[in-house]
């Protein structure tokens, strides 16, 4: 029983490590390098979480949180964003966005895995039987 | 003047906002590769978890290496912050703050330190009222001057006073640490300047500098009293809500 997790972030190294620490806690995982796959992505696979970086090629954070809140489905999915920025700002944009947590970079594996848990679990996200 | 060409001072003014810009933005840049370090160390230690080889000798240095990640990080939250303000893009936002409140708040988060199992004492005298503050710069104030007082002391837990006095709230931060030398303390809130007995501590010499321009921004006035070898008191005054407007 695993739930689904897309993980957008355009940093080749820092995405491949997060998909492994994801896949050690037992989640699936699903990658792209930017929004507009993201959101080919989310279509596609309806998963039970996003987790996206802000600053990307082709389609950055706050147009894919855009685009998740206009979606009939996609806009029921929680998404955390995880960012450089912590400027009081660029948060609160984001959450006015519809992000259900923000992140600042650095942060410790055991932070994100806590939001994930908690936004699984309001969400009432069940997970999928392999 | 020919058009296209600047004056000497506008030739300043652009090279300190271009400096400004290039600091904001490298300090942004440094913390993906941050992450990249963390987030491997972390997977790092998982791996050597699940396969069972993980060691005291391995634990405590990879322990080190993410708190020298985090270390790194918070001078880059100084960099940055120095910068706003040097730039004069520092913005404002104050409300209503409970200063006790906020200080117990911060008390049940200050554990980010597993080497450091301590929790600092807070002691409240008078009738609790309220100070129009901006209550991200006053965390800062608080994070940076307990901070310092943890990382400055030796035994005994750092203690807060807050003192609601007739007109005004004082607070005092207090620790039995290493204390600063007299000859240093006139030069302490100036940026980048470290007390002459602190080279084996980590820092920027910046924590200061930010902790009195947000002491100033937010009406109030900040002190300090210090004796090497027996500790410091940081005394920070704040005037009530309806006596700052």
């Amino acid at each position: 029983m695993q739930h689904t997790i897309l993980l957008i972030e355009d940093k080749t190294g820092l995405r491949d490590t997060l998909q492994s620490l994801l896949e050690l806690h037992q989640y699936q995982v699903i990658t792209a390098a930017n929004g507009e796959e993201g959101i080919q992505l989310a279509t596609a696979h309806l998963p039970h979480l996003v987790i996206s970086d802000i600053y990307m090629p082709v389609l950055n954070g706050y147009q894919l949180l855009e685009a998740f809140q206009s979606h009939e489905q996609l806009r029921y999915i929680p998404v955390i964003i995880l960012s450089a920025r912590s400027a009081t700002e660029e948060v609160n944009l984001a959450l006015e966005k519809g992000a259900a947590a923000y992140i600042n970079k650095p942060f410790l594996f055991a932070n994100l895995n806590a939001n994930i848990q908690q936004l699984l679990q309001t969400s009432g996200a069940a997970p999928l039987s392999l | 003047m020919k058009n296209g060409e600047t004056t000497a001072s506008q030739d300043a003014e652009n090279l300190l906002s271009n400096a400004s810009n290039i600091i904001a933005i490298t300090s942004h840049e440094f913390k993906t590769p941050l992450t990249a370090i963390s987030a491997a160390v972390e997977l790092l230690a998982a791996r050597l978890h699940s396969s069972q080889q993980m060691d005291a000798f391995y634990e405590k240095n990879l322990s080190r290496i993410t708190t020298e990640i985090f270390r790194l990080n918070s001078m880059l939250d100084e960099m940055l912050t120095i910068n706003s303000i040097m730039s004069g893009r520092m913005s404002l936002n104050k409300e209503m703050i409970d200063v006790v409140q906020l200080l117990t708040t911060l008390r049940a988060n200050y554990f980010a330190d597993p080497e450091d199992t301590r929790s600092f004492e807070l002691h409240v005298k008078g009738i609790p009222q309220g100070i129009f503050a901006d209550r991200n710069q006053l965390n800062r104030i608080f994070m940076n001057l307990v901070g310092n007082a943890f990382k400055f002391s030796r035994e005994k837990a750092p203690l807060v006073t807050v003192d609601f006095e007739a007109q005004r709230v004082v607070i005092r931060v207090i620790d039995d640490g290493i204390g600063i030398p007299a000859a240093d303390l006139p030069q302490l809130f100036q940026p980048f300047f470290r007390a002459s007995n602190v080279d084996e501590i980590a820092g920027t010499g910046l924590g200061l500098s930010i902790v009195k321009t947000f002491v100033q921004e937010n009406n109030g006035t900040i002190t300090v009293d210090s004796t090497v070898g027996e500790g410091s008191t940081f005394t920070l005054s704040f005037l009530y809500h309806s006596d700052s407007l």
